[in-house]
């Protein structure tokens, strides 16, 4: 686009084409104090010529990306390589790891959810022991927050998953670092779980302003690379008078939760409930908090008991094919499941 | 607003304190006991001991810390009439190293859900501040039956299942929340239904293993409350016949089980127990219980 375009004065115009701008993208890079040298007019006039200049440029898209003029915004290349650099986080059940690209994306809401029992909360503790694994073992080395609003989280359950962790760790020291002595994990349970900032929450109210807080925590702890919601449905499923009020703070809250995945690049896990569902004539288990909930998770895992085998069904994804895989509850966590070594894989 | 440490002080920094159940053999299986802070239910048939469990918890509660107990005075809120005075006397004589322990034992019955409700929201003076009557706080809440409460109030229709439901959370939120606060181990007794519908997949929590009396059950008042409580235990029922002759049976067993349906720090897995006059006792591998005498 050219320079002659522009609402300007004609002085202005002919002094910006005499020394050298011929196009509006030519102004995209330049600072006021040079352009204001280069004219040979006041800076407050350099600005106003930028202003005018960057308007228009927003308006019709120049031809090579100008971060300076459309603020903020980051090319779909730019975008595909930060996602390529960027770390996910294991399950510790390489099944599971798989449906899910290698594990929970870091950056995105993932919402987990299935019926009492299946192991929400097992899912939960896992990931914030395995959020700590150190870059050497291929983990992320973050630190976790657990917001527990259920009261299920289990101090000693935690220290069992995280001794099995540190014994998977051990064993891979033991297989492939043999010649490296002293290559010992230093790390103790303890470590783990003072590395989980946990969070014991009784009411609505509180949970919400435990979200809000969480901008300013986790720009103090910078560390932080997994939150996890346990759950986020318990507290709003008492008796809501008003549904429409109810909708919108879920709907305010997801959006905190979101810019929050996305500023700090955190994973950010919420666990859910299911409810019973009525239509086309029958009832069927559904995820808990209504449809408008549903467009609030990025990703979306549903947990399920296929005869006496959990399963993970991956339900909803921007990058990622459908698809369920079998895992098991252990003593030591979330593995395998047994019968997956056995079976055939068809792919 | 600050994140708890998770490492508690000594002894036992990674602990949740529990309550033992009063016999070294069931405390195995539970991992210590009925763990505070969260809420314990137990699932059963009737006549398969849950009143004789809760019960006998109203007891072991209050041992001392270093027996496992929590040295705590209890609450015993009945929705099924009449309160079993005399079993609890009973029961109280296989405690002989407590000291009057009848006198820590607050009782008091329940009508309906909302009076459940309202009786929560004005127990909190009486938790802060255990009535003088009591030599201990208050640290366990056993309330037996919550499923008797909701079974005759409710009809089935959209709107009172709507009514329902709500109520659950109200009351497992307030619960959830003293249990929290007051670090009590609150114990819930629910009843169990007849599982009709078996073959159209739905399965709620691991009801596939329920069964009892030869009967394929879940636990009463559904998926709503199944998500109110913490750690759900199921105790089971079961004749056995033992000395047949030419098909005529000669006597049959009742063997009895206890299980985790599930819970967030027990692996699925089950025990087998009796029911005597001292109490409910665990029984092991090779058959054998163990009675234990808390001397002071």
């Amino acid at each position: 686009m050219e320079i002659a375009s522009l609402p300007i004065s004609a002085s202005q115009r002919a002094k910006l084409i005499s020394a050298g701008y011929n196009s509006i993208s030519s102004l995209s890079s330049v600072i006021p104090a040079q352009l204001a040298r280069d004219l040979g007019v006041s800076e407050n006039e350099a600005i106003a010529i930028l202003k005018v200049a960057s308007q228009r440029g927003g308006v019709e898209r120049p031809h090579e990306s100008h971060l300076a003029i459309v603020n903020g915004a980051q090319s779909a290349w730019d975008m595909l390589h930060e996602e390529e650099a960027c770390k996910r986080i294991t399950t510790s059940c390489s099944d599971l790891d798989d449906i899910l690209g290698g594990g929970i994306s870091c950056k995105e809401v993932t919402e987990i959810g299935g019926v009492p029992g299946i192991g929400k909360t097992q899912i939960g503790i896992q990931l914030a022991i395995n959020v700590q694994i150190p870059v050497g073992y291929g983990g992320v080395e973050g630190k976790a927050v657990y917001i527990d609003t259920e009261g299920s989280f289990m101090v000693e359950r935690a220290s069992q998953i995280a001794e099995a962790c540190i014994k998977d760790m051990q064993e891979y020291d033991h297989f492939l670092r043999k010649d490296l002595p002293g290559c010992q994990a230093k790390l103790t349970s303890n470590d783990f779980l003072a590395n989980i900032n946990y969070f014991r929450i009784c009411s609505y109210t509180e949970q919400i302003a435990v979200i809000n807080y969480l901008d300013k925590f986790i720009s103090e702890h910078p560390d932080v690379k997994v939150v996890i919601v346990d759950s986020i449905t318990f507290h709003f499923r008492q008796d809501f008078e008003d549904m429409a009020l109810r909708t919108r703070l879920l709907g305010g809250m997801a959006l905190k939760l979101m810019k929050l995945a996305k500023k700090f690049s955190l994973a950010v896990i919420l666990l859910n409930q299911v409810t019973t569902k009525y239509s086309g004539g029958s009832f069927h288990l559904t995820l808990a908090l209504g449809d408008s909930w549903s467009h609030a998770c990025t990703n979306r895992i549903i947990l399920y008991w296929n005869g006496n085998e959990r399963c993970a069904h991956l339900d909803k994804s921007p990058s990622l094919r459908s698809a369920s895989a079998p895992y098991s509850v252990t003593g030591e966590g979330i593995r395998n499941s047994a019968s997956s070594c056995k079976r055939a894989r068809i792919t | 607003m600050n994140p708890e440490s998770l490492l508690r002080p000594h002894p036992l920094p990674t602990h949740t304190p529990k309550c033992t159940a009063g016999c070294p053999i069931l405390d195995g299986f539970l991992h210590g006991g009925i763990p505070c802070n969260s809420i314990t239910e137990i699932v059963a048939e009737s006549g398969c001991g849950k009143t004789q469990l809760s019960l006998q918890l109203l007891l072991t509660a209050q041992l001392p810390i270093a027996l496992g107990g929590l040295s705590a005075s209890s609450l015993y809120l009945h929705s099924e009439f009449p309160f079993p005075f005399r079993r609890l006397q009973q029961l109280a004589f296989s405690h002989p190293s407590l000291r009057n322990p009848l006198d820590n034992i607050l009782i008091h019955p329940l009508h309906s859900a909302d009076h459940l409700l309202d009786l929560l929201s004005r127990i909190d003076s009486a938790l802060i501040k255990p009535p003088p009557q009591t030599r201990f706080p208050i640290k366990l809440i056993v309330i037996d039956s919550i499923a008797a409460l909701f079974r005759s109030e409710f009809d089935n229709n959209p709107s009172d299942l709507k009514r329902r439901s709500g109520l659950f959370f109200k009351i497992s939120s307030k619960l959830k929340a003293q249990a929290r606060r007051f670090g009590l181990a609150v114990v819930v007794t629910n009843q169990v239904t007849d599982n009709v519908s078996s073959s159209d997949g739905m399965r709620i929590g691991n009801s596939g293993w329920l069964y009892s009396s030869g009967r394929k059950v879940c636990a009463a008042l559904g998926l709503s409350w199944a998500n109110c409580v913490n750690t759900r235990l199921f105790l089971s029922r079961n004749d056995e016949i033992i000395g047949e002759d030419d098909g005529d049976i000669l006597s049959t067993r009742t063997r009895r089980y206890i299980s985790v349906v599930f819970a967030p720090h027990l692996p699925k897995s089950s025990c087998e127990y009796v029911v005597l006059r001292e109490g409910l006792f665990g029984v092991n591998n090779s058959g054998a219980i163990v009675v234990q005498q808390n001397e002071l």
